[in-house]
């Protein structure tokens, strides 16, 4: 009777920090300070009961109550504060799982644990975390993000950033998992001064955010000139309430240099190129010019289409064909040199301009000529020869029995997805509705083989979840239907059955 | 087409004669042998680059083809000369190194 106090607090508490979690307004201050009294009543009322049974000499009940009401409202900080920082695996694990962070707490637990490997790995630990993590079958969202801290603990951030990334796939969601991969993000994100990308991922909400992520957000909103800015007084409250107020309070006090742009999207085609070399009047010097301009800067859509506008310009120049034949003549070349010569200059500039556009993930621009038809024949023929090998792999390897553990599947799916998504980005339409049919074959088979003999259901269901949303895309009928129909299984996760309603259903 | 233009590579313009590229050759190979610092390096619009005996022979080997000197006189004869790189964009996007590890989210 005397803990009811004590559990009512308790509820109030997690209903606030749930609350906290959907919002982004005001509110989000609100429920932070709800929480925050709520959890000083918490440890008020557990320490009364403390000294209360040390006093009377009953000290195993007091050291119970500290377990029981203390320790839950302390773990979180411990966690952060000193067991992550000194690189302690196992306290982290046991400080998260005490930190009760709703069902299934082993999965925030193990997370805490990968996030105190990342800051002090040990191949010890690394170990422990792959061991905690293989053990826990069917694969979840926190074993995928175990995994990317991992990586990220051996400093491999690119492969962290898409592990992470991912996990918005799955349909198991631990709202406290998911806020660690947001503030993974977020600091990541700051440290390398991708505001804007910060700013879409608070515009989307896609993951709930910790007090330092929100802060981080009202910063980067501030960063990119958002049209709605946190007022000053709200964002010293943010920062207030972030941890490591010493270290942030740079973010808030230094004004930035100069915005930077408020959109990711890809820049505009009318965006004239810088070229660091003299612009010139006639076709082949500005097609030179233009090519060497590509080497000197990185390339991007409208450079690239500059290029390949000059270069079809110049070789269809009459100018061109006459100083071509004119030399040639002087210099006693063989009969046919001339055509040769262009023949080996389309070839030449198309192979250099289809490396820069693959190495950038750009698009073959429209120019009708010699250099923009055999850019986008080779553009579109490379990125889909590339995307139909990567899916005859994953298919194949299901035919020959090879087995991998849930999470070298998923890091394959990741893979192959970010690779399709990066060639139908660069590639347009066209190159999406000849890529689809390939991967909805192969991705279909695999996710009734995850489903149904390897018992991996939220795998499973982000991969049919992907091709739907694809399907709906490139218009498919069929794959629209399987979709639909592969969709609204119910997903066994540990947080219990989960039941996606489909746009279908919705409408 | 360009770094590696034997144009370029020997140093002279895209109008020299059979003589002066045979002539400029021999000359740049005795350099190279003497180890002279001159000759160790060439100009080209994407900015210098090391020249080495081999190169020198293969460029003058080129030339000798009627047909590979004219598509090298196609790029060499268009190639705009070199200007300095302009300087960074002021309003960069500010990172903040080490800010992860601050935040204690890296070793």
């Amino acid at each position: 009777m005397y803990a009811i106090p004590y559990l009512l607090f308790s509820r109030l508490h997690q209903a606030a920090i749930s609350a906290r979690r959907r919002d982004r307004t005001w509110h989000y201050l609100l429920w932070s300070a709800c929480a925050g009294v709520l959890a000083g009543l918490m440890l008020a009322f557990g320490a009364s009961l403390l000294l209360l049974f040390w006093r009377v000499g009953l000290w195993p009940l007091a050291l119970v109550v500290f377990a029981i009401m203390i320790a839950p409202v302390v773990a979180g900080t411990l966690t952060r504060h000193v067991f992550v920082p000194l690189g302690w695996l196992r306290f982290a694990f046991y400080g998260g799982l005490a930190s009760k962070p709703g069902a299934d707490g082993e999965a925030y637990a193990l997370c805490c644990a990968a996030w105190a490997f990342a800051r002090k790995p040990t191949a010890k630990g690394e170990k422990w975390l792959a061991t905690h993590r293989d053990l826990r079958l069917p694969l979840g969202d926190a074993e995928v993000v175990v995994t990317g801290l991992i990586a990220a603990g051996r400093g491999d951030d690119a492969t962290a950033r898409a592990l992470l990334r991912s996990s918005e796939m799955l349909v198991e969601s631990h709202p406290a998992v998911r806020e660690l991969v947001g503030e993974w993000l977020a600091v990541d994100a700051v440290e390398r001064g991708a505001w804007a990308e910060l700013y879409d991922d608070a515009m989307a909400s896609r993951w709930p955010a910790t007090p330092l992520t929100y802060f981080l957000e009202g910063i980067a909103a501030r960063r990119v000139d958002a049209e709605k800015l946190p007022s000053a007084l709200e964002l010293q409250a943010r920062w207030l309430l972030a941890p490591h107020r010493s270290k942030t309070r740079v973010l808030l006090t230094t004004s930035p240099s100069g915005y930077v742009a408020r959109s990711t999207a890809p820049e505009p085609d009318s965006v004239d190129v810088v070229e660091p070399f003299a612009v010139e009047t006639a076709p082949l010097p500005r097609a030179v010019a233009a090519h060497l301009a590509l080497d000197v800067h990185a390339p991007t859509p409208s450079a690239l289409a500059t290029t390949v506008r000059a270069w079809d310009a110049a070789l269809s120049d009459g100018a061109t064909h006459a100083w071509l034949a004119r030399r040639a003549l002087e210099l006693d070349a063989p009969l046919g040199a001339v055509d040769r010569a262009l023949r080996e200059l389309t070839t030449t500039v198309t192979d250099q301009l289809a490396r820069k556009a693959d190495a950038a993930h750009l698009g073959a621009p429209t120019s009708p000529g010699p250099v923009g038809d055999a850019l986008a024949r080779r553009l579109r023929h490379g990125r889909l020869d590339a995307l139909e090998t990567g899916f005859s792999r994953w298919a194949q390897r299901r035919h020959d029995g090879a087995v991998r553990s849930a999470i070298d599947e998923w890091r394959e799916f990741v893979a192959l997805h970010a690779a399709y998504s990066a060639a139908v980005r660069a590639g347009g339409m066209e190159l999406r509705r000849l890529a689809f049919p390939h991967a909805f074959s192969t991705g279909s088979n695999m996710a009734a083989w995850l489903w149904n003999a390897r018992n991996e259901y939220a795998l499973s269901h982000a991969i049919s979840k992907w091709l739907l949303a694809e399907a709906l895309v490139v218009g498919d009928a069929e794959a629209i239907e399987l979709g639909h129909r592969n969709t609204s299984l119910s997903v066994p996760t540990r947080l219990g059955n989960v039941e996606e309603q489909s746009s279908r259903t919705r409408d | 087409m360009i770094v590696d233009n034997p144009f370029f590579i020997l140093g002279i313009p895209a109008d020299a004669s059979r003589i002066e590229i045979e002539r400029e050759a021999q000359k740049l190979l005795g350099m190279l042998e003497l180890g002279f610092a001159d000759a160790m390096t060439y100009a080209t619009p994407l900015g210098p680059q090391a020249r080495t005996p081999e190169l020198v022979r293969a460029a003058v080997a080129a030339l000798r083809d009627p047909y590979r000197r004219l598509v090298a006189e196609l790029w060499a004869r268009h190639a705009p000369a070199m200007r300095p790189a302009p300087p960074a964009a002021p309003n960069a996007p500010a990172a903040h190194p080490g800010f992860r590890k601050q935040m204690g989210w890296r070793p």
